[in-house]
């Protein structure tokens, strides 16, 4: 699904290179679901961003769904965040001017599908974050948590392949991150790969795997086993447990 | 790639009414410029049209100047037949005549005609001009029916006469005034009155020949009568070859005032300054409303690309999470092409409402005439261009946002 191979990227500054990725090794099964951990600066934003195409790397390899991303243009890779990704952002990044309904149909439109076919995705989708009946409200009348519920409506609406979440949880209360992270467990059950950048050791430890990244490096990957969680709840700060 | 959902029209309408001050204000703006920008295209347009009127006569290659006697011994009558005579001797001259008033100057002599005697009559205005048999030759007249005056026609004038010679000659207008039920060829032979019942007869037509005064309604009412005056003052028309104008002048003038020490020669000036002359409130009132249109648009320009520009900025992130969900740079221009267009189209529609009110206004409280309809759909292009113009470098660095921004900022 993903699979990158000694990635590199280096931002230039007149003063400064910062290496925030130095030969990035990972590669994704088709529906997984992977939690990104690391210390701040480490590189996961970064990695998250080469993964869905918004930023271009240095050097290296990175095949998406088989396809080699390193030379395609603008163009080809906005279509392909339109078509494969669905983006999950820690400040929910909803439009503030446009109603529920209207956030959730930007990415479809630009998708060129027909009227009668957004709505029908878009109401299953706000269906299934439980928000169907809050369509025509603003963002701003509705909690963070709903908000991210929202900007997952507009992420699945697509129906992408692959989910990518940059601390999706960041700016929420523990009880509605564990709700959205039961979200997102639904969501992969139901196939969708997901990489998810964390900072919280309780919701990285509900993956399928983890990744910790530091210096730009993958430097420990933990398998977590569904029937074994206990070795990683000690390890697990706060010990909260999602029910 | 084209379908028309992909142009967000319903979403960037409803996200304007949520948003919507500066988009009224610019609408606004926008109305207003095409409002002023359209009524002083059609002043413009008018003035133009009125100052591109032809006066009958060879303007480029014409000019004028007095002779004011004042020796005792001054003779009038032999001073302007010896002065007439050397200046259509003169090489380069093509004729020369006196005449008591000149066309477009702003000064002249009117009366009222009338097709009937009797006081109980109205009159039609129109201009005189006292001139000799060289008058079609002098002032390049075109004679489209009946005669034109022989040397023995003319008389002399006393500045105190009253009365008017037996025949004149009019022109194609005023025939057509006078009698508005025939054509202008069955006017020559009538008789028509001057002072209520003093007769005088249509001897030719001639087609075109504006009276002094440019503002007046009747421009083109205008009479020939065969005579040449004794006032205080002879004033001469020349007429010259083309490209001589410049030598002649000074020559005249010289000639004239050493001929006669008894006199003083003055008033030189060609028919091309006394036009200049006569337009310069028009031509004044063309650069101002042109600066005006210029600034009122490049102002309007300003405006948008300002509201543009501070949207781009303020949206930064929404246009970088728009690109993270898989819009194009194409999209992202088209999104701010399309708003400014919508924005512009309220502005324009409003605008061609206020655009008519104000030329109702103007033909009613100013006299001005009626705006030519296809105008508005014409300053409503324009304004459509100058806001597409306008936004497209917003546009443009908007398009140029990196998707990178929907997860770098916060
Ligand atoms: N646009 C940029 N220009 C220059 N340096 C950058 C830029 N973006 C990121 N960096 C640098 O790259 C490194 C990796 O940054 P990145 O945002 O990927 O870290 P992170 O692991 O996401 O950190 P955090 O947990 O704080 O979000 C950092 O040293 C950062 O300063
Ligand atoms: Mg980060």
């Amino acid at each position: 699904m993903l699979n990158m191979q000694n990635v590199t990227k280096i931002f230039r500054t007149d003063l400064v290179e910062t290496r925030a990725l130095s030969d990035f090794n990972l590669h994704v099964k088709e529906g997984e679901f992977v939690t990104v951990t690391g210390p701040s600066g480490s590189g996961k934003t970064t990695f998250l961003n080469i993964a869905g195409l918004l930023e271009s790397f240095d050097d290296g390899v990175y095949d998406l769904d088989g396809e080699n991303v390193r030379h395609l243009n603008d163009t080809q890779r906005s279509r392909l965040r339109n078509e494969k990704i669905g983006f999950i952002f820690q400040s929910f990044n909803l439009i503030p001017d446009l109603d529920l309904f209207d956030n959730v149909d930007v990415p479809l439109r630009y998708r060129g599908f027909n009227g009668s076919e957004r709505k029908r995705r878009i109401e299953r989708c706000l269906e299934l974050v439980g928000l169907a009946n809050r369509m025509k409200h603003l963002p701003a009348q509705l909690s963070g948590g709903q908000q991210q519920r929202v900007a997952i409506a507009r992420a699945l609406a697509g129906e992408p392949r692959f989910l990518l979440a940059d601390e999706p949880t960041g700016n929420l209360d523990s009880k509605m991150a564990h709700s959205v992270m039961q979200l997102l467990k639904d969501i992969n059950d139901e196939g969708t790969t997901i990489v998810m950048v964390t900072h919280d050791p309780s919701l990285a430890r509900e993956a399928k795997r983890n990744i910790f990244v530091k210096d730009g490096k993958v430097s420990d990957v933990t398998h977590i086993s569904a029937s074994a969680p206990e070795p990683i709840a000690s390890i697990s700060a706060s010990g909260a447990r999602h029910v | 790639m084209l379908h028309l959902s992909s142009w967000e029209i319903g979403p960037i309408f409803r996200a304007m009414t949520r948003n919507k001050v500066g988009a009224v204000l610019i609408a606004l703006q926008v109305a207003v410029t095409m409002c002023i920008i359209v009524n002083a295209v059609h002043i413009l347009m008018e003035r133009t049209m009125q100052m591109a009127r032809d006066s009958g006569i060879d303007e480029a290659n014409s000019f004028y100047l007095s002779s004011t006697g004042f020796a005792d011994d001054f003779n009038d009558q032999v001073v302007i037949q010896t002065d007439l005579d050397a200046i259509r001797a003169l090489p380069g001259v093509i004729d020369a005549m006196q005449i008591n008033a000149i066309p477009i100057s702003g000064g002249g002599w009117s009366m009222g005609l009338q097709t009937q005697p009797g006081a109980e009559f109205e009159g039609v205005g129109t201009a005189v001009y006292m001139v000799d048999d060289h008058v079609l030759n002098t002032l390049d007249l075109e004679l489209i029916a009946g005669e034109a005056f022989k040397p023995s026609d003319i008389r002399w004038r006393q500045r105190s006469q009253r009365d008017w010679p037996a025949e004149i000659i009019i022109t194609r207008a005023l025939a057509e005034n006078l009698f508005p039920e025939q054509s202008y060829q069955d006017t020559v032979g009538k008789t028509l009155y001057i002072n209520d019942d003093e007769p005088v007869i249509v001897k030719g037509i001639i087609d075109k020949l504006q009276a002094p005064w440019v503002g007046w309604e009747r421009l083109e009412n205008a009479m020939l009568s065969p005579e040449q005056t004794l006032f205080s003052s002879s004033t001469y028309f020349i007429r010259t070859e083309p490209g001589r104008l410049d030598e002649l002048m000074p020559a005249v003038e010289q000639m004239l005032a050493d001929s006669n020490k008894g006199r003083v020669v003055r008033g030189l000036r060609s028919m091309q300054e006394t036009r200049d002359r006569t337009y310069r409130r028009d031509q004044a009132m063309i650069k101002i409303l042109t600066t005006v249109m210029i600034t009122l648009t490049l102002v309007t320009a300003l405006g948008i690309v300002g509201l543009a520009s501070f949207n781009v900025n303020r949206r930064r992130k929404q246009i970088g999470t728009r690109r993270a969900l898989g819009a194009s740079q194409v999209s992202v221009l088209r999104y701010f092409m399309l708003e400014n267009f919508l924005i512009s189209s309220m502005g324009v529609i409003l605008g061609a409402v206020l655009t008519v009110g104000l030329n109702i206004y103007l033909v009613q409280s100013l006299g001005l005439t009626k705006l030519h309809w296809w105008l508005i759909p014409v300053g409503m292009l324009t304004l459509w261009l100058v806001g597409q113009l306008a936004v497209l470098g917003p546009a443009r660095r908007a398009a140029a946002t990196s998707p990178a921004i929907a997860t770098r900022t916060v």
